[in-house]
C-alpha cells in the first residue's frame, strides 16, 4: 500500500512528428488536490490519456492506488471529466447518466438512486421541472456541463482527473465545481486537473507540477514550490503623478532581470544579487511617486514563465494536449 | 465482458425505442401487405366493375363484323343487354361518333366502337369511352374484335364456324416444378424468381441500411466526443463489439417482427382480402414460399456474417472522419463493395450456376448477398454452403481486426480525413 494515488514513472510516448511527453515521472500522493500545468500542447492531455490507458506510453511504467494502471477494475475507480466534452444527443439525461455508471461497474439500482441525488444537488430537478427525463439535447449548455459533471462522478471515484474542468464554464458552473472539488478533498478523495490557467490552480491545488514540452519543470507542494522560488519579486504601483525616471531604473539589467509593464502598475523580478531597497531608493530619486511598494511572493503564473520562458508557450502550441 | 453487454444494451435500447425504428418496423408490413394485396384487390375491381356490353357499336364496314362483335361483347356479362349495333354509312359516321359521344357524356352508356374498312383490313379499330384507359377492357375489346374478325373470315372462305371454334381453342398454361436434392417440389419458375429476388434485396437493404447506421453512431460518439468518456472506461474493442451486436440484434428484430406480421397476414389472408371484395379463390393465389429450417438457419448465418463484415468496415470509416461532409466520400470504397453484389444480381439470377456465380459465392463481400440469392434458385450443396460461410466468417475476422485497429486510433483523431499511407500507419500503429 504505497501514499500515492498516481505513481508515473520514466513515461515517454512519441508521435511521428514530434515527443509528446519524454521522460516524466510524477507521484500524486492520495487525498490531494494535484494540478498539472502547462501550456497548450505541454503532453497534459497526453500524459492523462495514458493514466487512463486510452494510449499506451512507449516507455515508462504508471500505476494507480499501487497497481500497475492494467491492473482489471482500477480504472472503475477513476472519474474523468476530458476537456472536450459531450454526452449522446439524442439520449434521455437519466438514461446517458446510467449507461456511464453502468460502464464503471455500478448496478442499476445504485445509479438510479445517485442519479436522483446528484440532479436535486444541481438544481436539474426541482419542483418545476425535472430535467431528467429531457434529451441532453434540449439542456442549455450550461446544465450539459452539470449532467457531463455528474457523469464523471456518479460511481463515487478515489481518483477524479479533470481535463482543463473551467474551459468553457460559466462563472456559476465554474463555482459550482471548485466547491465540488472542496467537498470532493475533505471526502479524501484525490483530485488531479489539468489546466493551462494558473489563477485557477494557485488557490485551489495542494501540490502541482508544471511540465512543458513534454517534461517535467517542476513540481512539489505550492508553498514550497513558492518558497524555493524565494521573494525576489516586487509588486510597484505609481501614484499616477509623475512617472519620472522610473523606466529607465526598471531598464537597469544589474538590478531587475524583469518587468511586467503595467503602466501604472509593475511586477518587477529583482536580478540575483541586487536589493530591494536600493530599488526604492533609486526609484524615489528619480521622481517618482509611489503608491505601494511590496515585496510579494511569486505567483505560480510568474514561477512558470520564470522557468519555462515565452519559448516553452509558443513551442508548445503544436499537438492536442 | 461486462463492458460490452452495457454498451450492447445502450445501443439495442436506443435503436428499438427511436422513432424511425417504430414506423420502419410496423409500416414494413403494412407497406408489404399493401404491394401484394393492391395487384390482387385492383384486378378483382376491374374485372367486376367494368360492363364491356354497356357500349354502342358503330359499324361502317358493311358486313355483319358489328353483330358478331356485340355477340361476344354480350357473352362477357351474362343477363345483360347486348349492345347496340348501328349500321352506318361511311360519310355519316362523324355525325354519328358525335351523337355516340353524347350518349357517353349523359352516362347512357360506357364507350363506343367504330368499326370501318380498315378493320375489316385487319389494320385498326377505334374506341372511345370512360374506360378507354382501362389496358385489361381495351384488350378484350381488341380481342373480340380480332376473334370475329377471323371468324368472318374463315366462313367466307367456308369453314364451319364450330369447326372453327375447335380447331382455335388453344390455353396452354404451364405448370412449372422445381428438382431439388429431395426431389419435385412445387414452385419454381417465376415465384421462386421473384422470392430469390426479394431475399437478395432484403438482404442488401438490411445491411447496407443497418450498416450506414452502425457508422453515424460511431461518428456521433466520435464528433459529440462521448467516445473519450466510454473508452477510459471500456476498451474500445469492447465498445465496437458491444456496437455490432447491438445493432445486428435491432436489424434481426425487425426481420423477425416482419416476417412474424408476414405469417399473420397470410394467416388471416381470406377474410382480410374478402373485406376489399375479393373472392376466396383470388386470395389463394397468393402464397408464401417454403423455406426449410436449415435453410432458414443458413440465411440468418448470411445476413448475420455479411452485416459483422460490413458494420466493421464501416465503423472504421465513422471512426476516420470528423466531419459530416468527409463521410460519403471516405464510404465509398465499402458502399462499392456492398453495391458490386447487387450489380451483379442480375447475371446471378438469369445463370445461377455460371462460374461468375460460383466465385461470388466465394468471395467475403458479395457472398452474404449471392449465395442466399442462389440457394433459392437452384439448388446449392451443403458443402459449398458450408465453405461459403466459412469463407464470410474468414472475411469477418479479417474486417473486425481491421476495423478494431482503424478504430482504436481513429476515435482520438481529429481533423483532416486521413490518407491512404496515414490509414496503414494507423493500422501499424495500434
Amino acid at each position: 500500500m504505497t501514499d500515492y494515488a498516481i505513481d508515473i514513472q520514466h513515461v515517454v510516448k512519441r508521435y511521428d512528428e514530434h515527443v509528446a511527453v519524454r521522460d516524466l515521472s510524477l507521484q500524486v500522493p492520495r487525498g490531494a488536490v494535484y494540478g498539472l500545468l502547462g501550456p497548450n500542447g505541454a503532453g497534459k492531455t497526453t500524459t492523462i490519456r495514458m493514466i487512463l490507458d486510452i494510449i499506451e506510453p512507449d516507455q515508462g511504467s504508471i500505476s494507480l492506488f499501487g497497481q500497475p494502471h492494467r491492473t482489471a477494475g482500477i480504472l472503475d475507480r477513476v472519474g474523468y471529466l476530458p476537456e472536450e466534452r459531450g454526452l449522446y444527443k439524442k439520449m434521455q439525461v437519466r438514461r446517458v447518466l446510467r449507461f456511464l455508471a453502468e460502464l464503471k461497474g455500478v448496478d442499476q439500482r445504485t445509479a438510479d438512486a445517485r442519479i436522483e441525488e446528484w440532479l436535486e444537488r444541481f438544481q436539474l430537478k426541482t419542483a418545476e421541472k425535472d430535467w431528467g427525463d429531457a434529451k441532453v439535447d434540449e439542456l442549455s449548455r450550461g446544465m450539459q456541463q452539470k449532467v457531463q459533471f455528474i457523469g464523471t462522478l456518479l460511481h463515487d471515484p478515489e481518483l477524479v482527473i479533470l481535463d482543463e474542468p473551467f474551459s468553457g464554464l460559466d462563472p456559476i458552473n465554474a463555482q459550482a465545481l471548485k466547491d465540488t472539488v472542496v467537498a470532493l478533498r475533505q471526502k479524501g478523495k484525490t483530485v488531479i486537473f489539468s489546466t493551462h490557467v494558473m489563477d485557477n490552480a494557485e488557490r485551489i491545488c495542494d501540490s502541482v507540477c508544471i511540465i512543458a514540452r513534454g517534461e517535467k519543470v517542476l513540481d512539489g507542494q505550492v508553498a514550497a514550490v513558492k518558497a524555493e522560488h524565494g521573494v525576489r519579486n516586487v509588486a510597484l504601483a505609481l501614484d499616477g503623478g509623475s512617472r519620472g525616471a522610473v523606466d529607465a531604473v526598471l531598464a537597469d539589467r544589474s538590478l531587475v532581470s524583469r518587468a511586467d509593464d503595467q503602466n501604472q502598475y509593475f511586477e518587477i523580478e529583482l536580478a540575483p544579487g541586487a536589493d530591494a531597497q536600493e530599488l526604492l531608493r533609486r526609484v524615489v530619486a528619480g521622481g517618482t511617486t509611489l503608491r505601494r511598494f511590496e515585496l510579494i511572493q511569486p505567483s505560480l503564473q510568474q514561477i512558470f514563465l520564470d522557468r519555462v520562458g515565452a519559448t516553452g508557450v509558443e513551442l508548445g502550441v503544436s499537438g492536442h494536449g | 465482458m461486462g463492458k460490452m453487454l452495457v454498451v450492447f444494451k445502450r445501443e439495442y435500447l436506443e435503436r428499438v425505442r427511436s422513432k424511425w425504428f417504430l414506423v420502419a418496423t410496423f409500416l414494413g408490413p403494412v407497406f408489404m401487405g399493401l404491394i401484394t394485396v393492391l395487384p390482387i384487390v385492383l384486378a378483382a375491381r376491374t374485372k367486376s366493375s367494368s360492363n364491356l356490353s354497356n357500349v354502342v357499336v358503330l359499324d361502317a364496314t358493311g358486313t355483319d363484323l358489328g353483330q358478331r362483335v356485340a355477340h361476344a361483347l354480350q357473352a362477357t356479362t351474362p343477363g345483360s343487354p347486348a349492345p347496340q349495333v348501328r349500321v352506318v354509312m361511311a360519310d355519316k359516321l362523324s355525325a354519328e361518333e358525335d351523337r355516340a359521344t353524347q350518349q357517353v357524356v349523359n352516362r347512357e352508356v360506357q364507350g363506343f366502337l367504330v368499326l370501318n374498312d380498315s378493320t375489316l383490313l385487319g389494320r385498326s379499330l377505334t374506341y372511345a369511352g370512360r374506360n378507354a384507359t382501362s389496358l385489361v377492357d381495351v384488350e378484350s375489346i381488341t380481342a373480340m374484335v380480332r376473334q370475329s374478325l377471323l371468324d368472318m373470315r374463315l366462313e367466307k372462305e367456308g369453314i364451319d364456324p364450330a369447326r372453327v371454334a375447335m380447331l382455335t381453342a388453344v390455353k396452354l398454361n404451364a405448370t412449372t416444378e422445381k428438382i431439388t436434392d429431395k426431389g419435385r417440389e412445387a414452385g419454381g419458375g417465376m415465384s421462386s424468381f421473384f422470392f430469390a429476388y426479394g431475399i437478395a434485396f432484403v438482404l442488401y437493404f438490411m445491411i447496407a441500411i443497418y450498416g450506414q447506421n452502425m457508422m453515424r453512431g460511431v461518428m456521433e460518439e466520435k464528433t459529440t466526443r462521448v467516445a473519450e468518456v466510454v473508452i477510459s472506461s471500456a476498451k474500445p474493442d469492447a465498445l465496437l463489439a458491444g456496437k455490432i451486436l447491438g445493432v445486428g440484434l435491432v436489424a434481426i428484430t425487425q426481420v423477425v417482427i416482419w416476417i412474424a406480421a408476414g405469417i399473420a397476414m397470410y394467416r388471416v389472408r381470406a377474410p382480410l382480402l374478402a373485406r376489399f371484395g375479393v373472392s376466396a379463390a383470388a386470395a389463394s393465389g397468393i402464397s408464401i414460399p417454403a423455406v426449410s429450417v436449415s435453410a432458414g438457419l443458413a440465411l440468418l448465418a448470411f445476413f448475420l456474417l455479411g452485416f459483422i463484415f460490413y458494420a466493421s468496415l464501416f465503423a472504421a470509416v465513422g471512426a476516420m472522419v470528423s466531419s459530416q461532409e468527409d463521410v460519403q466520400q471516405a464510404a465509398m470504397p465499402v458502399t462499392l463493395l456492398l453495391v458490386s453484389s447487387i450489380v451483379f444480381m442480375q447475371p446471378v439470377l438469369i445463370n445461377p450456376a455460371s462460374t461468375m456465380a460460383k466465385v461470388m459465392s466465394w468471395l467475403p463481400f458479395s457472398a452474404p448477398i449471392i449465395m442466399p440469392l442462389r440457394m433459392a434458385l437452384i439448388s446449392v450443396s451443403w458443402l459449398e454452403i458450408g465453405g461459403t460461410l466459412a469463407g464470410v466468417a474468414l472475411g469477418c475476422l479479417a474486417a473486425i481486426w481491421l476495423s478494431a485497429r482503424i478504430y482504436r486510433v481513429g476515435l482520438l483523431m481529429y481533423g483532416k480525413r486521413p490518407s491512404l499511407a496515414e490509414l496503414v500507419k494507423w493500422i501499424r500503429m495500434a
